[in-house]
C-alpha cells in the first residue's frame, strides 16, 4: 500500500510537466438514441498506465475504438500526441490495439503476424527480422515464430497480439480486456508481466477492464466508468480509500453501506440514524459536509470492522454465515437494530472466531467510515 | 471402454453411410467402370461394342481436329471461371459486408435462376439474342446498329451463357467463406497500418481462398463438360468436348471413342484441379 501511494500522481503536481498522450475533450458517442459514452473529458499522460474500469456495457470498448479510429465520436475532440485525429483513418494514427478477442491473423505464422505492421510501414527487411525477434523475446515467445496461431494456447495468442502491437512502438497502446480469456493463475502472471513490460518500454497504456482487482494492481490512474460517464478518476489507493460516490464504493472492493438521515453534524463528525434505527458515527473526508436531517450514506469496508466492544460504533449482532476465504474469513452478521454487515478477519495462527448463530459484538471506528453521495 | 465407444460410432456411421454408398456404387462407380471398359473396346458398324484392349480410341484423340476442340473447351471453361470470379467476388463481398439486413434476401436472389431448368434458361437466351430478339431490337432502337446483327452462335454468346449459368456456383462458396470471416481481423489490419486495399490483399482475400478454390472448381468442372449451352448458343461455331462426346453417343454411335473422350476429359480435369489446388491452395489453406 505504501509504495502505491508514491506511485500515484495527484493531478496538478508532477502531471503539469508531463506531456499529454491522449486527450478526450467532451466526447459523446450515440448509437441512434442510445448514449454509449456521455461527455467524457480525460487527459492521459505520456508513459502512464491508465485504466478504464467499469461494468459490462458502460462504454469502455466504445471509448477505445474512438481513440483507435474505428468509431468517430458524435461530439467532442480526440487528440493523440498533441494532434487532433478527427477523420484520420485507423492506419494513420500513432496507436495500436490489442483486441478483446486478440484478432490474430489465422493464415499467418507468429513471425508474420508480428511483422505485419512493420512491413506495412516499409521497414527494411533486416530491421523487421531483428525487431520481430526482439518483440517475440520480450513476450517470451522466442522459438514460436514459425507456428500458426491455431497451434498456440490462449495465453500464447494473447502474447502474440501484444508483440504484434508493441513491435510498432506506438505512442499509445490500447488494450481491450486482453487478459479476459485467461485462467486466474495465468492472468495474475500476465498482469505482472504486462506491468513490468510497460515500465520497460515506457509506452502509454490505455487498459480496459471490468476487473477491479486487475485495475488496482496495474494502473497508475483509473477512470471508473458507469453508463458512459466517468464516476471517479484517481489512483488506486485514493479510489479504494476515498471513493467519490456509492457506485465507486460498491464497484471497487466490497463495502457495507448504511443509508439514513443525518442526526447530528459536528464539524467533520456526523451521526447517521439508519433506516433500521441504529446509529452510525462517521468522519467526513470529502468536500461536502452533509447537514442535519439530510439523507446520506455511510460506508465502511469489511476489513475495517472487528469483533469487540470498544470503538466509535459498537453493535450487538448475530453471526449468520461464515465463508472461509483462505487468508481471511468472511462473516456475515445480522445487526441487532436490523440490517446486515460483512466483516473480514485475518486468519492468524490460533485465532478462533465465533460460530454461526453466536451472539457477538462488532465494532468499527468513525474515521474508517466514509460519507458518500448518491 | 474407449474401444467400445469407437465401435459404436463406426457401426452407426456405417449404417448412415450405407445408402449413399449403395447409391454411388450403383449409379456412379459401376457406370464409370463401364465407360472405362468401353473406352478400350471397338465400336461395330451398327452401333454395338466389342470389349477388349484397343488403344486406338485414345490415339484418335490426337487428331488435330479433336485436340483443338478439347483445348478450346478447357480454354472456355477457364475463361468462364475467371469471369465468374471477377464478377462474383465483388458481389459476394458486397452481400456479406454491406448487405446488412438484406443479406439473406440477396443470397436468395443469387439462387433465383436455379428455380427454372438450365434448358429453359438457355432457350430464353436464344430468344433474347436471336435476329428479332430484344437485344437486337434494343440496339436498333438506340441507333447503335442499323439492322439485325449476329449476336448468337458466337463464342462470346457461349461465354456469356456459361457465365450466366455458373455465376451462382462461384458466388455461393465465396459468400460462405466471407461470411465466416471475422471483421475484427480487418480492423486489426487497419490498426497495424494497412490501408483498405492492403488489408483486403493481405487479410481478407487470403482468408477467403478456400471459397475461391471451391467456387473455381464448381464452375470449371461443369463448364468444361458443358454441351447444352454451346449447342444452343454456339451452333456449329463453338463445338465443345461435351458436344463431341454427345455426338459420339447419340449420332455417330461410336461409343468406344465417346467413352475414351469422357475418360480423357475426366483425367484432364482432375489433373488441372490438383495442379490448381497445389498452386493456390495448400500452404495458404493450412491453419485456417
Ligand atoms: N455499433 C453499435 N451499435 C449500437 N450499440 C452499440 C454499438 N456498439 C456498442 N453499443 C452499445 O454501447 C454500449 C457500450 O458498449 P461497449 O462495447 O463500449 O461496452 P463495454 O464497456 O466495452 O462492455 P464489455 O465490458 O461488456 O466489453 C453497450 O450498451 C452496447 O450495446
Ligand atoms: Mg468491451
Amino acid at each position: 500500500m505504501e509504495d502505491r501511494q508514491t506511485r500515484e500522481r495527484p493531478p496538478g503536481t508532477r502531471d503539469a510537466e508531463r506531456g499529454v498522450a491522449v486527450r478526450l475533450a467532451g466526447i459523446t458517442k450515440r448509437f441512434g438514441e442510445f448514449v454509449a459514452v456521455d461527455d467524457l473529458n480525460l487527459d492521459i499522460y505520456e508513459g502512464e498506465f491508465f485504466s478504464l474500469l467499469g461494468p459490462s456495457g458502460c462504454g469502455k470498448t466504445t471509448t477505445l475504438r474512438m481513440i483507435a479510429g474505428f468509431e468517430e465520436p458524435t461530439e467532442g475532440e480526440i487528440s493523440v500526441a498533441g494532434e487532433e485525429v478527427q477523420g484520420v483513418p485507423p492506419y494513420r494514427r500513432p496507436v495500436n490495439t490489442v483486441f478483446q478477442s486478440y484478432a490474430i491473423f489465422p493464415h499467418l505464422n507468429v513471425f508474420d503476424n508480428v511483422a505485419f505492421g512493420l512491413r506495412r510501414a516499409k521497414v527494411p527487411r533486416d530491421e523487421v527480422a531483428s525487431r520481430v525477434t526482439d518483440a517475440c523475446e520480450m513476450v517470451q515467445l522466442a522459438g514460436f515464430e514459425k507456428r500458426k496461431p491455431g497451434m498456440l494456447s490462449g495465453g500464447q495468442q494473447q502474447r502474440v497480439a501484444l508483440a504484434r502491437a508493441l513491435v510498432n512502438r506506438p505512442k499509445v497502446l490500447l488494450l481491450d480486456e486482453p487478459l479476459g480469456a485467461l485462467d486466474l493463475k495465468l492472468r495474475k502472471e500476465m498482469q505482472l508481466e504486462l506491468k513490468s513490460l510497460q515500465e520497460e518500454v515506457g509506452i502509454t497504456f490505455v487498459y480496459v477492464t471490468h476487473d477491479q482487482e486487475e485495475a488496482l494492481t496495474m494502473s497508475d490512474r483509473i477512470a471508473v466508468m458507469n453508463e458512459g460517464k466517468v464516476q471517479q478518476l484517481a489512483g488506486p489507493t485514493t479510489l479504494y480509500e476515498t471513493p467519490a460516490n456509492r457506485f465507486v464504493a460498491g464497484f471497487i472492493g466490497q463495502t457495507n453501506v448504511f443509508s439514513g438521515t443525518v442526526e447530528a453534524a459536528d464539524g467533520d463528525r456526523v451521526t447517521l440514524r439508519t433506516r433500521e434505527g441504529s446509529r452510525v458515527e462517521a468522519v467526513v473526508r470529502g468536500e461536502t459536509v452533509p447537514k442535519e436531517s439530510e439523507e446520506t450514506h455511510v460506508a465502511v469496508r469489511p476489513e475495517k470492522v472487528r469483533f469487540g466492544e470498544s470503538g466509535d460504533n459498537v453493535c450487538a449482532a448475530e453471526v449468520k454465515q461464515i465463508v472461509y476465504l483462505g487468508a481471511s474469513t468472511q462473516y456475515i452478521v445480522r445487526l441487532e437494530g436490523g440490517g446486515k454487515l460483512v466483516l473480514y478477519q485475518q486468519n492468524a495462527f490460533d485465532a478462533t472466531g465465533p460460530s454461526e448463530g453466536d451472539g457477538v459484538s462488532v465494532a468499527w471506528d468513525a474515521q474508517n467510515c466514509l460519507v458518500l453521495e448518491d | 471402454m474407449r474401444e467400445r465407444v469407437a465401435k459404436g460410432w463406426s457401426a452407426g456411421l456405417a449404417a448412415l453411410l450405407a445408402p449413399v454408398t449403395l447409391w454411388l456404387g450403383a449409379f456412379f462407380l459401376i457406370p464409370l467402370l463401364f465407360i472405362v471398359a468401353f473406352s478400350f473396346g471397338t465400336s461395330e458398324v451398327y452401333g454395338g461394342i466389342t470389349l477388349g484392349f484397343n488403344p486406338g480410341n485414345y490415339l484418335k484423340v490426337f487428331d488435330p481436329l479433336y485436340l483443338k476442340i478439347i483445348v478450346r473447351s478447357l480454354g472456355i471453361a477457364a475463361l468462364t471461371t475467371l469471369i465468374c470470379f471477377l464478377l462474383g467476388y465483388p458481389l459476394a463481398y458486397f452481400i456479406v459486408f454491406k448487405g446488412r439486413r438484406w443479406r439473406n434476401a440477396l443470397v436468395l436472389l443469387v439462387m433465383v435462376p436455379f428455380w427454372t431448368s438450365l434448358l429453359i434458361r438457355a432457350y430464353a437466351w436464344v430468344v433474347i439474342l436471336g435476329g428479332n430478339g430484344i437485344a437486337n431490337k434494343t440496339l436498333q432502337f438506340l441507333g447503335i446498329t442499323d439492322g439485325p446483327v449476329n449476336l448468337i452462335f458466337t463464342p462470346e454468346a457461349v461465354l456469356m451463357g456459361m457465365t450466366y449459368s455458373y455465376l451462382p456456383f462461384m458466388v455461393l462458396p465465396l459468400y460462405a467463406a466471407l461470411e465466416k470471416f471475422d471483421v475484427r481481423l480487418k480492423e486489426a489490419g487497419k490498426d497495424l497500418g494497412a490501408s483498405r486495399w492492403q488489408t483486403f490483399l493481405r487479410v481478407t482475400f487470403p482468408l477467403s481462398l478456400p471459397g475461391v478454390i471451391a467456387g473455381s472448381i464448381l464452375v470449371f468442372i461443369p463448364s468444361a463438360g458443358e454441351f447444352v449451352i454451346p449447342d444452343l448458343l454456339g451452333g456449329s461455331q463453338t463445338v465443345m468436348t461435351g458436344n463431341l462426346i454427345q455426338n459420339q453417343f447419340l449420332q455417330s454411335r461410336d461409343w468406344a471413342f465417346g467413352s475414351a473422350l469422357s475418360v480423357l476429359l475426366a483425367v484432364l480435369l482432375l489433373g488441372a484441379i490438383m495442379f490448381y489446388i497445389r498452386r493456390v491452395g495448400t500452404d495458404k489453406l493450412e491453419g485456417v
